[in-house]
């Protein structure tokens, strides 16, 4: 079967799987098998920011007066989420709109990927105002081998997902000799396998990986430190946490059945390799925070408590898709994250309003562990 | 057009549940969604967007019922509440990670 642009058949789109169906045809939203897909692209319409509007001149000066480890943590960072925002800002198109069936879907993949372009912009953004030579950071992302180690693990479920898809367009199914990577079988079942694992990972990617760099930037806006660059990082916090809403719906739609039932089997067969892929992408992040911590801490934050944390929020996203937990941290290790990760949405309610500014108030105090003494996390 | 006729989940007023939370038990109205009110107990809930869009709030709902003035857009597993949007409409038992 090969990709139309536009198919010329006639059928009924709320019939169809959401991906490995019928190609989309009309671009219409008046019937929808899963109407989630429509409220999230609202939703992120409504989430539209530009970089530039985020002013950063002080954080050149905050950036210039930092230590030479802080330094080394923030830049790492910001290299590192260069790379998972290059990945995310072209790969949900490259692989999922050749595959998708339902328009609201496909329109919500194109919104998505749209959103990961303004992130990949504001690091420029923040790049070129914080140093003289933005190209020394940006040129080290492909060389520097805790990212380049970190790029394959992102990248490698979506790459062997579209080869699969462009052999599966040109050639139909079967098992065929590809120079370089030797036989390579191509059926429904092993595409939608595929297809899964994908979306874990890219589950993985945004629900998890993100976090250990908007802990940092948020440990320096704590001391009043890059305050413009937190501002963007809440930003994008805010995007992704929609993103993640989005491939949950999708991994918890495949397993249901509720969308197509030969997925709900093959995600009942890849539990334990989607587990897998949550287990090792923390156990990678906690290596990552190791790393940033080489040379020194920063106040209120080591490599110790931030795998805390990735290991706390790790439980949550394998909770989120209907996984058993499978790390000890029951509670978070830095609560006052939350404060800055909150969306400060304009529109708000003036009670919303309220409600967010008690917290701020509030979040000191919430480290005390003797809060939790009395019952069981 | 009358502004009540499409409300689906009418707060009551006076009503007040108990929440039990593993040996604790926390009182709460049916005014506000349980996240703010397990706060002002003293309790840490995990949270990001407070607008049911990110599901970092989920806890687990053991029994009783809770009830949503807007459908979240997260997911919400069965068995599992969202604190940030979900009101509370009995006495209800809930629990963090196992
Ligand atoms: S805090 Fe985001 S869904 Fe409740
Ligand atoms: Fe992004
Ligand atoms: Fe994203």
């Amino acid at each position: 079967m090969s990709y139309s642009t536009f198919n010329r058949k006639h059928f009924d789109s709320t019939k169809e799987p959401m991906f490995f169906g019928e190609n989309v045809n009309v671009a219409r939203y008046d019937q929808q098998k899963h109407p989630i897909f429509e409220k999230l692209i609202e939703k992120q319409l409504s989430f539209f920011w530009r970089p530039e509007e985020v002013d950063l001149s002080n954080d050149r000066k905050d950036f210039q007066r930092l230590e030479e480890h802080e330094q080394h943590i923030f830049l790492s960072n910001l290299k590192y989420q260069t790379l998972l925002d290059s990945v995310q800002g072209r790969s949900p198109n490259v692989a999922f709109l050749p595959i998708v069936s339902l328009p609201e879907l496909e329109t919500w993949i194109e919104t998505w990927s749209f959103s990961e372009t303004i992130h990949s912009r504001s690091y420029t953004h923040i790049i070129r105002n914080i140093v003289n030579d933005p190209s020394k950071i940006f040129d080290d992302i492909v060389t520097n081998d805790e990212i380049t180690k970190r790029a394959d693990s992102v990248s490698k479920y979506y790459d062997r997902l579209i080869e699969m898809v462009n052999i599966y367009n040109t050639m139909g199914m079967g098992t065929f000799h590809i120079p370089g990577k030797g036989d390579v079988e191509v059926s429904m079942p092993k595409l939608k396998k595929a297809l899964y694992l994908t979306i874990a990972s890219v589950n993985v990617l945004e629900a998890i990986r993100f976090y250990v760099s908007f802990a940092c930037s948020f440990a320096f806006a704590e001391r009043t430190l890059m305050e413009g660059n937190a501002k963007i990082i809440k930003l994008i916090a805010r995007d992704e946490a929609l993103h993640l809403t989005g491939t949950q719906h999708m991994l918890n739609l495949m397993a249901s059945g509720r969308d197509d039932p030969e997925m709900a089997v093959i995600a009942a067969q890849c539990q334990e390799e989607v587990r897998n892929i949550f287990i090792e992408a923390a156990e990678q992040e906690k290596e990552w925070a190791t790393y940033l911590f080489k040379d020194g801490s920063m106040i209120g934050l080591n490599a110790q408590i931030l795998g805390q944390y990735v290991e706390y929020i790790t439980n949550i996203r394998m909770q989120a898709v209907g996984l058993e937990t499978c790390f000890n941290t029951k509670h978070n290790p830095i609560p006052w994250i939350n404060a800055w990760l909150v969306s400060d949405n304009v529109q708000v309610a003036p009670q919303e309003a309220e409600i967010s500014s008690y917290l701020v108030g509030q979040t000191d105090n919430q480290l005390d562990d003797s809060d939790f003494d009395d019952f069981d996390l | 057009m009358t502004s009540t006729s499409k409300v689906s989940t009418v707060a009551n007023k006076d009503a007040v549940h108990r929440v039990l939370l593993g040996k604790k038990q926390i009182l709460v109205t049916e005014e506000e969604p349980l996240l703010v009110q397990l706060e002002r107990a003293g309790i840490h809930v995990e949270y990001q967007c407070r607008e049911g869009y990110c599901s970092s709030c989920s806890i687990k709902l053991l029994w009783g019922n809770v009830s949503y003035p807007f459908e979240p857009l997260a997911w919400v597993q069965s068995g599992y509440l969202l604190a940030c949007c979900a009101i509370v409409k009995s006495d209800i038992e809930i629990a963090f990670f196992d």
